[in-house]
């Protein structure tokens, strides 16, 4: 009787171990520390974008990779590039259309790492219009915390951001970089 | 052809410098008015063109005021009123001033305004002001007295040229012309 109860015991302890190893560390975003930008180009300068609300789920273990997520739903109408004209201008119907796409969404479920700089394969979501992107990052430990930094490259006409005289590409350049800073809590 | 400045005449080099910017500058006021109406993506196209021109201008009066060091102007027909003289040199130096001043302030209204410039798209030029709405508001009022004072001097730099050529009929506007 009592090597059975010690047996019960042993075996609650090796499986919380164990769900524990398995699934990857949840962690908060520290919305406050975190930065989620992106560096457009118009009339051949660049110009820096900031969405200033955005939530992130992110399960991330570099012991699990497998196990490990990312979901992040960003405000479209939260976008702030230093000046309020070409915010309207952003959020209006041929591009960002932020009344009737609020939000955009990127998944990522599939990571891999060489060195140490990680790549998650993941599909964003703006307009309604899903495709596959790809982003690159670094993710360091320190204190408990950790800070996650990296950047994607996308192209805005692939998610219909740019409609009508906005399809050109002339005045305002197709590629756009995306870059974050994150600072995450357990 | 002589390509420096005489006692009696002005050079090439600075016959171009100065109409080569008088074409800028009037393309300048033409492109301003035109980008007014447009659709937001033209004239962003337009003012870009804008300011690849006023940084032109600028390199170029930079380039033009070197050249003048180095190669004074003809002087002035003999017996030219005192007063006149003056004026000559005030506006004379006014239009060069303006020529530094105005792009320079094109230049960091667009940095007010988060709008770096980029020179024919080869260049990106620094901000040296911070994205700020009431500064560009300033810079950009500025901008627009200064454009209305640059083309009320141009108007008496271009009538007195005028009346020298027909009522003095002398040579103070032919010796700005190809011989």
């Amino acid at each position: 009787m009592r090597i059975h109860q010690q047996l019960r015991y042993l075996l609650v302890l090796v499986l919380v171990c164990g769900s524990v190893a398995l699934a990857a560390t949840q962690w908060t975003l520290q919305p406050k520390e975190s930065k989620l930008t992106f560096v457009g180009t118009q009339a051949g300068a660049e110009f820096q974008g900031v969405f200033e609300r955005f939530t992130a789920d992110l399960k991330f273990d570099p012991q699990d990779l497998a196990g490990s997520r990312f979901d992040v739903k960003i405000d479209m109408a939260s976008v702030n590039t230093h000046d309020s004209e070409r915010d309207d201008t952003i959020k209006s119907d041929d591009l960002f259309a932020a009344k009737l796409y609020p939000s955009a969404r990127y998944v990522a479920d599939r990571f891999t790492v060489k060195g140490s700089t990680y790549t998650g394969t993941g599909k964003l979501t703006i307009r309604n219009v899903t495709r596959d992107v790809p982003i690159e990052f670094t993710f360091e430990k320190k204190n408990g915390s950790a800070w996650l930094k990296g950047s994607a490259q996308l192209k805005r006409l692939d998610f219909g951001v740019g409609q009508g005289d906005w399809k050109d590409t002339e005045q305002v350049a197709n590629a756009v970089k995306v870059n974050f800073v994150l600072l995450l809590k357990p | 052809m002589q390509l420096k400045n005489t006692l009696t005449r002005y050079g090439v080099v600075a016959q171009l410098f100065h109409w080569v910017i008088v074409a800028l500058i009037i393309t300048q006021f033409v492109l301003a008015k035109w980008a007014d109406g447009l659709s937001p993506v033209k004239k962003i196209g337009i003012l870009a063109t804008h300011k690849s021109v006023g940084i032109t201008i600028l390199l170029l009066a930079v380039l033009r005021l070197t050249w003048r060091l180095f190669n004074p102007a003809p002087q002035l027909p003999a017996g030219t009123p005192r007063w006149q003289e003056l004026a000559a040199h005030v506006s004379h130096f006014l239009l060069y001033a303006l020529l530094f001043i105005q792009p320079v302030l094109g230049w960091l209204m667009s940095s007010a305004r988060a709008f770096s410039v980029s020179w024919w798209g080869l260049v990106t030029l620094p901000d040296f002001i911070e994205p700020n709405k009431a500064a560009f508001e300033r810079l950009r009022d500025w901008h627009e007295a200064i454009a209305y004072t640059l083309a009320a001097i141009a108007l008496i730099h271009i009538a007195a040229a005028l009346k020298h050529h027909f009522f003095d009929r002398d040579d103070v506007l032919r010796r700005m012309l190809p011989s």
